[in-house]
């Protein structure tokens, strides 16, 4: 993997929302995802470009 | 191409799209009616087996003029330095490109500087955009992500501009993506659409319907190897409704200002508004 395909733009990180909610994400940067905790769902980073949709998120447990 | 066959006979091949006895809530396909959860999927896989060869074939079917057609978009948006733009369906990053350009050409050593969020439905098409800005060395100002134009990952009054150019067709609820658009616009935000229209000059017209059905089909099985895609655009392009109407659409979504622009006796239209 290169730098910038393991690293996710911090620019493009400040708009984007949970698409469902349109809550906060939370970037886990170890496990390449955006949590959004409002709609338990967790978004891929694949390649670094997040895969905002629902149908490709994982259900996640928040707290 | 197996994968590309629709309509009836795709609930018996996959029993999982079956919706368990709701009333079924049905829109266009190209001209095949299908149910409205499955059309985002069906684009996708569209786009998904021409990816690759999208722009080649943009400048084969419209004979290079979807160059100018996006040119007459930008010219219109006039962007400006400093400018945030939220370029919708725009998987290969062509017009984030084009605006960066012409932001960079107005801007001052002072200016801030202009930036892209490229957001696409489709992963692959993305993919084939961020590549090409990575050979350009182009890809500091463009972020990319993928995203559905009914559900924008964006946060509420965060763009200057949002654009989308021949993506709006493709999407299931349009009211629910200009809704977004609106939503996403700070105020005094400049919406800008580029979409294949209806002729509205007669003698054009025929001309224009053998091209589309006859001649495109064939391009695209010729070039890109999918004729199904192509017959698919044809079809879809003349669902798509006309330009007064869909200005209407953007002026119910709560945009103001909305004006329109033939371009190419009307084969395609510009429409543009603003968010007050």
């Amino acid at each position: 993997m290169t730098e910038t395909s393991s690293t996710i733009d911090p620019k493009l990180l400040e708009i984007l929302v949970c698409p469902l909610t349109k809550g906060p994400l939370v970037y886990d940067k170890a496990a390449q995802e955006l949590i959004s905790e409002q709609a338990h769902l967790a978004y891929p980073i694949r390649d670094g470009i997040p895969i905002m949709l629902v149908d490709e998120a994982r259900r996640v447990q928040t707290t | 191409m197996k994968g590309l066959r629709y309509g009836p006979g795709m609930n018996r091949e996959n029993p999982t799209d079956l919706d368990d006895g709701a009333v079924k809530d049905e829109t266009h396909f190209g001209f095949k009616t299908v149910e409205r959860d499955q059309k985002s999927g069906m684009v996708r896989s569209v786009f998904n087996g021409v990816a690759g060869q999208y722009d080649l074939m943009n400048d084969l079917m419209s004979m290079g003029v979807h160059r100018l057609w996006k040119t007459a978009m930008i010219d219109w948006l006039n962007p400006q330095p400093g400018w945030r733009l939220l370029d919708v369906a725009g998987g290969t990053g062509d017009i984030a490109q084009r605006f960066l350009e012409r932001a960079d050409e107005r801007s001052r050593e002072c200016s801030p500087s202009s930036a892209v969020t490229v957001c696409d439905i489709n992963e692959a098409m993305v993919g084939v955009g961020r590549d090409r800005a990575l050979d350009r060395g182009a890809l500091e100002r463009i972020s990319w992500t993928c995203g559905d134009a009914e559900k924008l990952p964006v946060a509420s009054s965060s763009v200057d501009a949002y654009t989308i150019a021949f993506g709006i067709r493709n999407v299931t609820n349009i009211e629910a993506a200009l809704a977004e658009a609106k939503r996403v616009l700070k105020p005094g935000g400049r919406f800008m659409c580029l979409e294949f229209s209806h002729v509205i000059i007669p003698g054009l017209k025929s001309a224009y319907d053998t091209y589309s059905f006859k001649v495109l089909p064939a391009l695209g099985e010729l070039v890109a190897k999918n004729r199904e895609a192509y017959q698919y655009l044809a079809e879809s392009i003349r669902q798509f409704p006309e330009q007064e109407t869909f200005a209407e659409m953007i002026a119910d979504a709560g945009l103001g200002q909305v004006k329109v622009r033939n371009l190419s006796g009307g084969i395609a239209a510009l429409h543009s508004a603003w968010r007050i």
